[in-house]
């Protein structure tokens, strides 16, 4: 290995080393854990169990499963009214996280998915903000 | 030899709990001095109402250990939290007589006796281990100043009040022996301990 190239090659690593700062530790799931642990543990518990017949489990949860295309939109606008999750009803208002950017949403729904519910894939950020654009307009909106 | 004395003196090493209030500074006048001295009173006695309209006061729990808390059943925040923890609290001491829970909510307004009471059947609470409690505004609100509980109304917070997550254990002397973070599992683990051994004290 000649001089110039070993120099190239340390000009690389340390390049490759300042992109890593930025993005090698990005995962989806890691944003996506860091958002339900902020947003959505306080209520829907840390591993996604829900509490008792107050909270609906997101974790193996026959309505994550069953409502997956909406998911992005029922973080962003919220939901109200009664949901049955595996076979219990609820009836506590969740309210909307309106902040949260399409690829929070995006990173969110992932984790819901992958790893709390054990699908194999989720959603593209573009598929997200293709599911966001088709929102029906939430009640606070209007 | 080394090992006996070692765990002789481990167990020597007896666990003891404070006693942290609530404190009473009595000032007396010994030869023109004025001496503070800080003794500590038992909890005052209360009167509010459980999830079956069940009057509770302090006779409600004479002669028992209590945990104690603050919350409202719309709190978005830390309470459902709690909750899990307290329901934790619940279920070990299911069979323990001498052992009670009381919940007071901030929000008197929306939590009635009855949003009490669908909020205990969708946790699962047995009224007789567990009480939440509703009751006069103003008597919650002292009585969360009484244990040094912050509690407060407030526009700007989730669900539009502001108030600790602690979670206090009083003595058969209604005396606060600890507080603890009621968000945190380990610390309710020790609440539990604390429970436990104040229990095989007295």
């Amino acid at each position: 290995m000649n001089k110039n190239k070993r120099i190239s090659l340390a000009l690389a690593s340390i390049a490759t080393m300042t992109v890593c700062f930025e993005s090698c530790n990005y995962k989806p799931k890691n944003q996506g854990r860091a958002l339900y642990n902020q947003h959505c543990s306080s209520c829907h518990m840390e591993n996604g169990q829900g509490l008792g017949e107050l909270y609906p489990p997101v974790a193996k949860s026959d309505y994550v499963l069953a409502n997956k295309e909406s998911l992005a939109c029922l973080i962003k606008n919220g939901v109200s009214g009664p949901v049955t999750v595996n076979g219990v009803t609820y009836n506590a208002a969740m309210s909307g996280y309106p902040q949260l950017t399409q690829n929070e949403i995006s990173n969110l729904v992932y984790y819901i998915l992958v790893e709390l519910n054990v699908q194999d894939d989720s959603y593209s950020f573009k598929e997200v903000k293709q599911q966001l654009g088709q929102c029906l307009i939430s009640q606070d909106e209007s | 030899m080394l090992a006996v004395s070692i765990i002789t003196a481990c167990e020597s090493e007896t666990k003891q709990l404070p006693i942290l209030g609530p404190t009473i500074i009595k000032n007396t006048v010994v030869d023109g001095a004025l001496i503070a001295d800080t003794t500590f009173g038992a909890i005052r006695g209360f009167k509010f109402w459980d999830q079956d309209s069940n009057v509770i006061t302090e006779n409600t729990v004479e002669g028992k250990l209590y945990v104690t808390d603050f919350f409202f059943t719309s709190c978005p925040t830390i309470c459902p939290k709690m909750k899990q923890q307290m329901l934790r609290i619940h279920d070990r001491y299911l069979d323990e007589d001498k052992v009670v829970l009381l919940s007071h909510s901030i929000d008197p307004v929306r939590d009635s006796v009855q949003r009490l009471k669908t909020f205990a059947e969708k946790l699962g609470v047995q009224t007789e281990k567990w009480h939440l409690m509703t009751g006069n505004r103003d008597s919650i609100y002292s009585m969360a100043k009484h244990y040094v509980i912050a509690a407060q109304e407030d526009p700007d917070a989730p669900g539009g009040f502001a108030h600790s997550g602690a979670f206090l254990l009083v003595d058969t002397k209604r005396q606060i022996r600890g507080i603890y973070d009621g968000t945190d599992p380990q610390e309710v683990d020790q609440l539990m301990d604390d429970i436990q051994f104040l229990n095989e004290q007295e």
